[in-house]
């Protein structure tokens, strides 16, 4: 949790914390801003964050989410092993057939199961954009996809049987609207099936469904770095760079970076991909009093290195509170470099692959199909061989 | 989560934008509850109202914001439990009404009533959400004389940019007069306008602006507030519904419009506050976070600790 608060520090908005300082220059003549109460705070883009339920209910160290799942897979291995047991007493099975069913009906792991939603997430998304959905809508379907493979398995509910569900509930809570039907007809999917299991979605979102992306930052990022950097950058290369971190943007989204990291957090990984000079000439000028955060100290910081000087960062901090340099931009890179290094970490699962598990999870949820197919091959295995004998 | 069963259903409470409102028991907690029934049209599956309104309440946890508690799914219906509220304003002020004459509040509970309607604005505006309805109606109290905002059913999150919001929103008699012209680019002065039509309203105990429609409720607007021109409101003869040909109006001493509705008198910082949210120029108006610092409200900020 401390983790994820620390990080959260580094994450306030640079462009919009200059909109505040320049609204607080602005010599106001209104009665009311010189009647500020003592207590007045400007609450931060931040704060907002820190407050949403996205943050509340779906930001997690990495060992929560190795646990989230870990208990989730575990749930259904119990279910399905329990299933299998009374499969196995209820038939009166041959030792051939017990045989294939020890070999081949065996719950999926817990990395099986990952790989396959990851799979499918990706496919939510080619979906979601072949329907030329905006790209919020898309970005909200992937987060809902993928939050209710945290609490539910992929032996429980069939990961395709949700894949148009989700996009369709990500339309409806995006606003952006789209009949049923016409929505069915575009996907080539039908009414009942998208809307069969939206209850489900929504309960298992825990009703928690306003979406915090990283495109929104991208953008302020963008306006910003143009005004710190004025002059200093091409106007036509930034527009490539926009549209390049887009993408990486989208890719980001099917990964964990989006549980263990803020919206603007991972916008700066993106940006940090794509051009890492910029990217760190931008924060040098934006916090102009941390010196040397290119040092290559700084990148191959250790744990307790990062906590040292974030305490004497903390120390400083409270000398010169209301300052800008309140921003620990030496931290703030370590922990996007963090976040960069997880987004490049390739994430391939093959269709061979897919259908691998996929097959296996059909398997250890029905197991009599295992035994038919076993008889069916007896079957044909003596037909042949009594043709073999007519011969 | 809880199930149906857990509540009882009392009587009925109302009729919101999309869904028939009840009071309910929770029958665990002993605790009233406002139910929120939504029919589930098999057409759309979720009305979107719904999952728009669910979508924001479960960003907006404040003490001047109605709680969102639950949400509980039956069969053809989905119940959104709420914090329950003894009264509206509305309710409560038609209650004071003697014989035919309506009766303002008492000034110091209009303070406190603005004062807390603001709060729960402030935060939805800084959780970047506009209410886009604000009215009596929509603000529940209850005995301890707390105020809450309710009703999200036509809010909506904004971000950058705000400029593709239909201009059908907000009961008419407090809908600003950009909104009224047709502008599509309104943000959080919009419910800041209601804000101030609420307050001259409980003041007086009746609607500063009753309009019938869009363009009687201009008309009124400019009666009192002066008719607009570029010189106070640049761009405002570039909106889409502005009518040059409208009967020109100077402004009317708006303390003057309210005094007589009132027994107590209403001072120089009350009007300048009412001004600072009645300006018709959407860019002029306070912000909530700028009326909360009022001088009008000095005696409350000056408490907080």
């Amino acid at each position: 949790m401390t983790d994820i608060q620390t990080d959260e520090k580094g994450a306030s908005n640079p462009a919009t914390s200059s909109a505040a300082e320049k609204e607080k220059e602005t010599p106001s003549t209104s009665p009311a801003e010189k009647n500020k109460p003592p207590n007045y705070k400007r609450i931060s883009d931040d704060d907002i964050y820190r407050h949403s339920s996205q943050y509340r209910m779906w930001s997690y160290t990495r060992e929560q989410l190795q646990e989230k799942r870990i208990d989730t897979n575990a749930r259904a291995v119990a279910y399905i092993e329990e299933n299998l047991l009374k499969f196995r007493e209820a038939h009166d099975l041959a030792e051939e057939e017990m045989k294939v069913l020890e070999a081949k009906a065996i719950p999926l792991t817990m990395e099986e199961e990952l790989n396959l939603v990851n799979f499918y997430a990706k496919k939510v998304q080619v979906i979601a954009q072949h329907l030329n959905l905006p790209t919020e809508v898309v970005a909200t379907s992937i987060s809902f996809f993928r939050r209710f493979f945290l609490e539910n398995s992929v032996m429980q509910i069939d990961p395709k049987s949700i894949v148009h569900t989700t996009i369709f509930l990500a339309c409806k809570s995006e606003n952006y609207f789209i009949s049923v039907d016409s929505f069915a007809q575009k996907a080539k999917s039908n009414r009942e099936s998208i809307l069969k299991f939206e209850f489900k979605l929504l309960e298992s979102l825990k009703f928690s469904l306003l979406n915090h992306h990283p495109y929104k930052p991208l953008h302020g990022f963008f306006l910003d770095i143009q005004n710190i950097l004025y002059g200093k950058v091409d106007l036509n290369y930034m527009g490539q760079i926009y549209d390049r971190c887009k993408k990486r943007i989208s890719g980001a989204l099917l990964s964990d970076v989006v549980y263990f990291y803020t919206p603007p957090q991972i916008t700066l990984a993106a940006l940090l991909i794509e051009d890492e000079a910029l990217v760190t000439r931008y924060l040098e000028m934006k916090f102009p009093n941390v010196e040397g955060i290119q040092e290559p100290e700084a990148k191959n910081m250790t744990k307790e290195a990062q906590n040292d000087t974030s305490k004497t960062e903390k120390d400083k901090k409270q000398n010169t509170k209301d300052e800008k340099s309140s921003i620990d931009a030496v931290k703030l890179l370590a922990v996007i470099r963090e976040c960069k290094d997880l987004i490049e970490e390739p994430n391939p699962l093959s269709t061979e692959d897919a259908k691998r598990i996929a097959a296996k999870n059909y398997y250890c949820q029905n197991p009599s199909s295992l035994v038919q197919k076993l008889k069916r091959k007896m079957n044909e295995d003596t037909s042949t061989a009594e043709k073999r004998q007519k011969i | 989560m809880s199930s149906s069963s857990q509540f009882k259903q009392l009587e009925k409470l109302g009729n919101g934008t999309y869904a028939t409102v009840y009071k309910g028991l929770n029958k665990t907690t002993g605790v009233y509850v406002a139910l929120k029934e939504v029919k589930l049209d098999s057409e759309e599956g979720t009305p979107s109202t719904a999952i728009r309104e669910i979508s924001l309440m479960k960003e907006l946890k404040h003490e001047n914001i109605v709680r969102l508690y639950d949400v509980i799914h039956t069969e053809n219906k989905l119940t959104l439990v709420f914090e329950f509220m003894d009264n509206d304003l509305k309710k409560y002020m038609d209650s004071r009404t003697v014989g035919n004459t309506p009766r303002g509040l008492e000034l110091n509970l209009v303070k406190y009533f603005q004062w807390q309607l603001l709060q729960g604005l402030a935060f939805c505006h800084e959780s970047k959400i506009l209410h886009r309805d604000l009215k009596p109606q929509n603000l529940l109290i209850n005995k301890k004389g707390q105020l809450k905002l309710g009703d999200f059913g036509l809010a909506r999150a904004f971000g950058i940019p705000v400029n593709t919001f239909s201009s059908e929103v907000v009961t008419l008699w407090y809908r600003a007069p950009d909104v009224l012209m047709g502008s599509r680019t309104y943000s959080t002065s919009i419910d800041i306008w209601s804000c101030g039509c609420i307050l001259a309203e409980m003041i007086t105990g009746k609607p500063l602006f009753p309009g019938t429609n869009d363009e009687e409720q201009l008309k009124l607007i400019f009666d009192i507030m002066g008719t607009p021109n570029e010189s106070l409101w640049p761009g405002v003869t570039k909106l889409p519904k502005y009518n040059p040909n409208i009967q020109q109006r100077t402004p009317r001493d708006l303390r003057q419009v309210l005094q007589p509705h009132t027994k107590e008198p209403l001072d120089g910082n009350l009007m300048d506050f009412l001004h600072g949210l009645l300006q018709l120029n959407p860019d002029m108006r306070l912000s909530a976070k700028q009326a909360l610092h009022h001088p009008w409200f000095a005696e409350y900020y000056h408490h907080t600790p």
